[in-house]
């Protein structure tokens, strides 16, 4: 058994307005391991997210990532770990053009600017995305943002790669080019969903999130296998229209 | 959007896309500085500078009716913001104009700004036509302006795209139920879309402020090596930096 390499312990977290957001979320990671983060709108799933990264301070409890403690002088390192991939490709695409966007993280590294470019190129070219350097986001299409999204994270070589709905608003050949292409990745892989196939696709591990507190932790097969039990999470297998 | 083709000569292999962008923002520079240095009524010095801002743009492929035609628009911001120049500056009557008096100084005035306006509109109209925004910005880094207004300037462009973007999908969204009626409503609406694309796009600051924290931002914009300035677009800077100093310093040298 590998050791754990994210550790969440009691995490709480209340928006400013007093909502509770999380409500003492424990769980462990371990190296190479495939967790799919599932639950209803509102869940808490974005909002635990964002604690990987130290984007947002707990109430109580914390996070470890490897064997630093989320936080203080640890962020640095912590985010050259932690991957992040948000929900919306346009919120992290924020440069003139996609080389720039992917050098970023490289270069608040402290890399030298000609070591970030290359790995930048590199990476563009395993996406696929090889001679789209040059263009702004805006010319890019809905599943090149995606993936240029990955490759703004995946160029700073994280171990742990962490996505928040990375098949979002994509049409099918797209979901199955991300999915494809995560398949193959080695990192340790945390990914909140609604898209059960994808879930299904990526991951062997289960973790469903209700009202900020964790309602199921397990193998996915056996989640997935009752109807009845993820109705209880407000998930759903297959689409029912109620009336 | 037609805002989105602004560069359009950006790709076709000319004499001034082979120029480094350095050199080309450098060029708009000494025009506009030659330009503003010329002193009221230096009628040829301005047709000269226009005419190096012509010969420029047949240098990039662009007909001198393109040039026109991109350059109406700043111009016709110069010519509403000068155009009170007529009337109010005292002088001798020129003309009327029902109750305005048209005054010879007044005339002297608007036609030195018009004069001095047109070279630096068409420089800044060839160097947006020929160069993409990013090696603008590149350019801007090159000739040393402060990285806070580079980084403004790149994060600005990208955000811009958004808006529009955003404001787009408000008008589809109110014309798909039918949005219209008279002008009062109209003026509501529109009312509407820009609070609420300024709600969303401060939505949308905090949360890419995040993702760029997340990959290690803290606090200064990194950048990769600007374009250098090679000795062919040097000497092209140069040479045009001379003829804009020959032309400033002949209007007020008297031959």
């Amino acid at each position: 058994m590998s050791a754990p390499v994210l550790q969440v312990r009691d995490l709480a977290y209340d928006y400013a307005d007093g909502t509770r957001a999380l409500a003492g979320v424990s769980f462990s990671v371990n190296a190479g391991e495939r967790v799919a983060l599932l639950g209803p709108t509102g869940a808490g799933k974005s909002t635990l997210l964002l604690h990987l990264n130290g984007l947002l301070r707990p109430r109580a409890g914390g996070v470890q990532v490897h064997d630093l403690d989320v936080g203080g002088e640890n962020l640095r390192e912590v985010r050259r770990r932690v991957g992040l991939v948000f929900q919306e490709p346009d919120d992290q695409l924020f440069l003139p053009t996609l080389l720039e966007d992917v050098a970023f993280g490289p270069l608040n590294e402290g890399l030298d600017p000609h070591e970030a470019e290359h790995r930048a190129l590199d990476i563009l070219s395993e996406l696929g995305l090889a001679g789209r350097e040059e263009r702004p986001a805006h010319h890019l299409s809905g599943g090149e943002r995606r993936l240029a999204a990955l490759a703004t994270v995946l160029v700073s070589r994280p171990s742990i790669l962490v996505l928040d709905e990375p098949t979002g608003s994509l049409d099918a050949a797209a979901r199955e080019r991300v999915v494809g292409l995560l398949t193959r990745r080695e990192e340790t892989l945390l990914v909140a969903t609604h898209d059960l196939p994808v879930a299904r696709a990526l991951c062997g591990r289960g973790i469903v999130l209700v009202e900020g507190r964790v309602a199921a932790d397990g193998p996915l097969e056996e989640l997935l296998a009752s109807p009845t039990r993820l109705s209880g999470y407000g998930l759903r297998a297959s689409f029912d229209p109620v009336g | 959007m037609s805002f989105r083709h602004l560069d359009r000569f950006a790709d076709q292999a000319s004499a001034m896309t082979r120029l480094a962008p350095s050199a080309r923002l450098g060029i708009v520079l000494v025009v506009a500085v030659a330009a503003a240095s010329l002193p009221l009524g230096a009628w040829l010095q301005m047709g000269i500078l226009l005419l190096l801002v012509l010969v420029l743009a047949a240098a990039a492929g662009m007909k001198p009716q393109t040039l026109a035609l991109r350059s109406s628009g700043p111009l016709l911001f110069v010519l509403l913001a000068s155009t009170a120049l007529l009337f109010l500056v005292p002088g001798e009557t020129a003309a009327r104009l029902g109750p305005l008096t048209v005054t010879d100084q007044g005339l002297l005035r608007f036609g030195s700004v018009l004069g001095r306006a047109l070279p630096a509109i068409g420089a800044a109209v060839l160097l947006v036509s020929t160069t993409r925004f990013p090696e603008v910005v590149e350019a801007l880094r090159a000739l040393r302006f402060p990285l806070v207004v580079t980084s403004s300037l790149g994060l600005a462009y990208r955000f811009l795209y958004l808006l529009i973007d955003e404001l787009e999908r408000l008008r589809r969204a109110a014309e798909s139920r039918n949005a219209g009626g008279g002008t009062t409503r109209r003026r509501r609406i529109s009312a509407g879309f820009a609070a609420t694309a300024v709600v969303r796009t401060f939505a949308r600051s905090e949360r890419t402020h995040r993702a760029m924290r997340a990959r290690g931002y803290e606090g200064r914009l990194p950048t990769l090596h600007p374009h250098p300035l090679d000795r062919r677009s040097g000497l092209v800077l140069g040479a045009v930096a001379l003829a804009g100093l020959a032309i400033a310093l002949s209007a007020r040298v008297p031959l």
